[in-house]
């Protein structure tokens, strides 16, 4: 035998050797190992160290329930996974992975120097220490802890690999691909039914995969599976989480386990609803509970049996089982048959199954009945196991490299109570299994706790003649969770499994207390003298094992993370230098810097030319929603705070939404087009908001209107044209509209051409200039803007962005919702008294209006703001006091919501929120920031062409 | 009076092909929002049966709710005047664009994003839906062929999306 590899034996493909390295080092492989196998193979035992005292740790398991043996696996720039059990970790040549938790190297670690200090760390240690002084925790304590105590490092860089993601469904979802779940399957797809078949591990079988006599079955069932047109076969796919109406959340690992990893994506997410879900999770093997047991070499005797018969590996030359269950006996008695040598049995029963023993004896393997491993010898892997009679008497020693734990059975209920499933307690497996399904689904096999590995007694720890202070008996591989701790934990009062779940962390490691859960709840029963029924399990929660944040976000990556949307005129603004900025998922041109210019110059520049020429933007991110019906004006009556029953078609209005509360959520003007339709127009950021709260309106309040909305937001490409010129190059682009000031007025719509395209051309202005805002089917936007400019140039028509919008909106005293209010202004509070009808019955928000606080004085209102210093642009969201000699804290009596420089007044100005302020017209307040306290005064909203001459040219 | 304007879309004219499935963009027509209390009501307007069941389309007809109907005509078409009956028929012809998913595996690229059991949406069928986050319409033209409607601005990531997920 070289190394630990039997001669022959397991599905390795011994024809394609290669190698693979661990911490540096070179170990030979075969095609088919896992990484544990491989190394097994090479006599390595120590995998990796502890999470809190740094102990050293090699391989428990087989697959996912692996507490101990984390690893990163490295595969160049961007492509560093830690945390991977080196169990579910599949081999390739040139593969490559290092081990966790240790400085400078896993054999010498300083930070085990915990382990002798373990004395000072109790359950709830960090709790209890590092309490005070508070400001020490985020600066020192945290940090330092994080630094000694913890699991792989993140990854420095941006991941390279992409990711897939796909919905799918079927009629019978099996999860499990052991003997139970091919079984299911097998069945399920002979009756036609869509079958999906999952599994963890890169080839079906589970359990079957470690025992020789099943695999013809085993081939044979795969292959009638395989040739089935409705059964779809997943391996490698971990089911992580069962969700509401048999949701099933998989990640399918498509390249991790390749030399060659090619193009494709790494990993899929499958979001599968299945009519009927099959748990066939199997269940996991129990470690027992005694000093030392977490030296590397003491493992589960279910996955040293794995390591024989699947790998061909024998995890020890001299090996030892302690035992309290049958199963046990069998695994080993398969491994001696395979080479292994097993040198003896302990089993803590007085008494054993005859035909058990009478096996051992044929088998030549030494029994010793009514007896308990009490001390580990052996650092970094076994070298002998101290033995005590379980009722007294002398100790023994007992050379062996490796001793197997047969401690009974834990049905995988995972995602069966991720489902809401309860649980039943049997005395008899001394385990929680299924009970009454919450969906539909059922359990089969080992996880329905129907399996035939003989029988068990359920133990909380192995009796010992050592001090139980004293010794390090390991419930929680993970987190270092030893008995001792959960006795100290039901000792200072602790009395539901939750808590001490939560005191002890007990479970809460990243393998969530696979190993760990039921030995710890036997352990507070045996401490409380409480039945465990009496006590609970703590609930398991998605993922069953971790999964990659790749993996979850799918396609969501890059380009496709979310979209981002574009009006048809953004190409022509990406082409001619625009500065872009998001509004909500929109991307809008903020202004156009020519050569040379900052934004301020730019917008400057933009603000100059509308207020003396003509200025285009690209308002079509608008919101807008066409209102049809008989009821058309009623509704909108109802819902807006001014009158709109009167307006009369190819007229425009402003109109102000209020919330049931009172306070402003939207605004925009609005044109009816005739008697019973109208053109809304929301906020950019509003559109979809609003259509919501119309329709919910409509739907539960007043479903007896006769009316309907339709979101007209992108049937529409939008173009402002604003300015003194704006008339004169709108000219002589449209057809069938008279443009003039008398048949055409300010707030007004008319239907027509423009350069025969069919448009809606609204007379507005958010600028204070004669405007127009001209409405067409989307796909001409840019063709039309295009022309524009060219009609426009002999007037130096210049685009300009949404910052030049802002300050030419601000200099007029327009608000922005959301700016210059914040959800808690109303009205009256915004100055916007003439926007509400006084004579209207009802409309949404009108009886909040007549609240107490709402009337009250002392509310905040928007006012205007003139800085002392002209030329000092205060900043937005700058808070304002009366006194500016008060001490700290001083009394905020508003703050800043628009600030900027208008180059039309050659000044600064600012919107701003102030108590009572339209009743301190005049007067100075004070703005104190860093450096220097500014004087301004308050002043009205609107700073240029109050009486609004030049709208109406 | 200069050229007429020319239409800009927001995703290639070109198909995109790939393996057993081609993603291409339908052309222009005309689309209106049909908005009634009951089906009959918009059949003198429309001069045509209107579909009363949700998920159902005739003739160009797709009836997405109990009260919204999305109809389907030439480009250019007029729209059906309605004015002063209680019913609302509004022009969303730009509002979306279409996109073809058609080929072998049309049903593997939607399923990417869409979480709907499309092997029991029957061809004639046609339902609101969403591709992740983005709302879309989908009408099962025949057993490989579905026309996608999304709103324009969305279309450009749809259409990453949608390709991303057929070169997998």
């Amino acid at each position: 035998m070289t190394g630990y590899r039997l001669p022959t034996g397991g599905r390795i493909d011994r024809a394609t050797p290669f190698k693979v390295r661990f911490d540096g080092r070179s170990y030979p492989a075969f095609a088919g190992d896992s990484l544990a196998s491989a190394l097994l193979a090479n006599g390595v035992r120590l995998f990796g160290r502890s999470f809190k005292y740094h102990r050293p740790r090699g391989i428990v398991g087989s697959g996912s329930e692996e507490p101990n043996a984390l690893i990163s696996v490295t595969r160049g720039s961007g492509r560093f996974t830690p945390n991977l059990r080196a169990t579910n970790v599949e081999v390739y040549p040139g593969f490559e992975a290092e081990s966790q938790n240790r400085w400078p190297s896993l054999r010498y670690d300083f930070g085990a120097i915990n382990d002798r200090l373990g004395m000072f760390f109790p359950a709830g240690f960090y709790n209890k220490t590092f309490m005070w002084p508070r400001s020490f925790w985020e600066k020192l304590y945290e940090p330092a802890i994080r630094r000694m105590a913890g699991l792989g490092k993140p990854p420095t860089e941006e991941d390279p690999d992409h990711y897939s993601a796909t919905y799918a469904h079927c009629d019978v979802l099996i999860i499990g691909a052991g003997p139970a779940g091919i079984d299911a399957a097998l069945e399920a797809a002979s009756s036609n039914q869509r079958v999906i078949l999952i599994d963890e591990q890169d080839e079906a079988g589970g359990g079957a995969l470690a025992d020789p006599a099943l695999w013809p079955w085993l081939a044979r069932s795969m292959k009638a599976l395989a040739g089935m047109a409705n059964v779809t076969i997943l391996t490698r796919t971990t089911a992580f989480g069962y969700f509401h109406d048999n949701f099933i959340g998989a990640v399918e690992r498509l390249t991790d386990h390749l030399a060659d990893i090619g193009s494709g994506p790494r990993e899929k997410l499958w979001r599968i609803r299945a009519g009927e879900v099959v748990l066939a999770q199997g269940a996991i093997e129990r470690p027992l509970v005694f000093d030392g047991n977490d030296t590397p070499g003491v493992m589960l005797a279910s996955a040293a049996k794995v390591f024989a018969l699947r790998y061909g590996v024998a995890v020890g030359r001299s090996v030892a089982l302690m035992a309290s269950h049958d199963s046990g006996w069998q695994e080993v008695f398969a491994m001696a048959r395979a080479g292994v040598g097993i040198s003896a049995i302990i089993d803590v029963r007085d008494e054993v199954d005859a035909d058990l023993r009478a096996q051992a004896h044929d088998l030549g393997i030494d029994v010793r009945l009514g007896q308990s491993v009490i001390g580990v010898r052996g650092r970094h892997g076994v070298t002998a196991i101290e033995i005590a009679r379980n009722d007294g008497g002398a100790s023994s020693t007992l050379g062996c490299d490796a001793v197997l734990m047969a401690g009974g059975w834990t049905p995988t209920v995972h995602l069966w109570s991720h489902s809401k499933g309860t649980l039943a307690w049997r005395d008899d497996l001394g385990a929680f299994v299924p009970d009454v399904a919450a969906e539909k689904a059922r359990c089969v096999g080992a996880c329905a706790g129907l399996w035939n590995f003989g029988q068990g007694l359920t133990i909380d720890a192995l009796s010992t003649p050592k001090d139980k202070a004293r010794i390090k008996a390991f419930v929680d591989f993970q987190n270092d969770v030893t008995a001792k701790d959960i006795r100290l934990a039901v000792r200072e009062g602790f009395r539901s499994i939750e808590h001490i779940k939560r005191y002890t962390t007990n479970g809460m490691a990243t393998d969530q207390g696979k190993t760990s859960n039921l030995n710890g709840l036997q352990i507070a029963s045996a401490a409380l003298s409480r039945p465990v029924t009496d006590i609970g399990l703590t609930t398991f929660r998605p993922p069953y094992t971790p999964q990659t944040f790749g993996a979850l976000a799918g396609h969501a990556k890059g380009p496709l993370f979310q979209p981002t949307r574009k009006t048809n005129i953004d190409g022509w603004a990406d082409e001619n230098g625009a500065v872009f900025e998001l509004v909500a998922q929109w991307r809008r041109a903020r202004y156009f810097p020519k050569a040379g210019e900052d934004m301020l110059a730019a917008v400057n520049r933009e603000c100059r030319m509308v207020r003396s020429s003509v200025g285009i933007f690209d308002a079509s991110t608008l919101g807008k929603i066409e209102v049809v019906g008989p009821d058309a004006a009623e509704f909108l009556n109802r819902m807006y705070t001014n009158p709109w029953k009167a307006l009369e078609p190819g007229r425009c209005r402003y109109g102000l939404l209020l919330k049931e509360d009172g306070f402003i959520t939207d605004d925009g003007v609005s044109a009816r087009l005739a008697p019973d339709r109208f053109h809304l127009t929301t906020t950019t950021g509003g559109a979809a908001r609003v259509l919501n709260m119309m329709e919910d309106y409509l739907q539960t309040e007043w479903p007896d209107l006769n009316v309907w909305l339709t979101s007209t937001t992108e049937q529409y490409a939008v173009i402002a044209l604003q300015g003194p010129n704006a008339r004169k190059v709108l000219e002589p682009l449209v057809e069938g509209i008279d443009l003039s000031a008398e048949a055409f007025p300010h707030m007004a719509i008319r239907e027509g051409l423009i350069c025969g395209i069919p448009t809606r051309l609204f007379r507005v202005s958010f600028t204070g200039e004669l405007g127009f805002e001209i409405n067409v089917p989307s796909a001409y936007g840019r063709a039309l803007w295009e022309r524009i400019m060219a009609e426009g140039a002999r007037y130096d028509i210049t685009p300009y962005g949404t910052e030049a919008m802002h300050v030419l909106r601000a200099e007029k005293g327009f608000i922005i919702v959301g700016q210059d209010t914040d959800g808690t202004v109303t009205p009256f509070d915004a100055g916007l008294d003439w926007a509400v009808g006084k004579k209207k019955p009802d409309f949404v928000g009108k009886r909040s209006l007549a609240r107490p606080d709402l009337v009250a004085s002392g509310r905040k209102q928007l006012v205007g703001l003139l800085t002392e210093d002209p030329n000092y642009v205060l900043e937005e969201g700058a808070q304002i006091v009366a006194d500016p000699n008060q001490s700290v804290p001083m009394k905020m009596i508003g703050h800043v919501t628009s600030s900027y420089w208008s180059e039309t007044l050659g000044r600064s100005i600012a919107l701003a929120l102030v108590a009572d302020g339209h009743h301190k017209m005049g007067q100075d307040v004070f703005i104190p920031m860093p450096g220097k306290t500014h004087v301004a005064t308050i002043s009205s909203t609107i700073f240029y062409d109050a009486e609004g001459a030049r709208l109406n040219v | 009076m200069s050229e007429a304007l020319v239409r800009s879309d927001p995703i290639p004219a070109q198909a995109f092909l790939a393996a057993d499935v081609s993603i291409t963009a339908a052309a222009p027509m005309s689309r209106f929002s049909l908005r009634a209390r009951h089906a009959s009501d918009l059949e003198g307007v429309i001069g045509a049966k209107i579909p009363d069941k949700i998920g159902i389309m005739l003739d160009g007809v797709a009836c997405l709710g109990p009260d919204e109907w999305l109809a389907f005509a030439p480009d250019g078409a007029a729209m059906p005047d309605a004015a002063g009956l209680s019913v609302s028929v509004t022009d969303v012809s730009d509002r979306s664009v279409g996109i073809i998913l058609e080929g072998a595996r049309a049903i593997e690229v939607l399923a990417t994003g869409c979480p709907l059991d499309l092997d029991h949406f029957a061809v004639g069928r046609a339902t609101r839906t969403i591709y992740e986050t983005v709302e879309i319409v989908i009408v099962r033209e025949a057993m490989d062929r579905f026309h996608i409607e999304v709103w324009r601005s969305f279309a450009p990531w749809l259409w990453t999306a949608l390709t991303t997920a057929a070169s997998e």
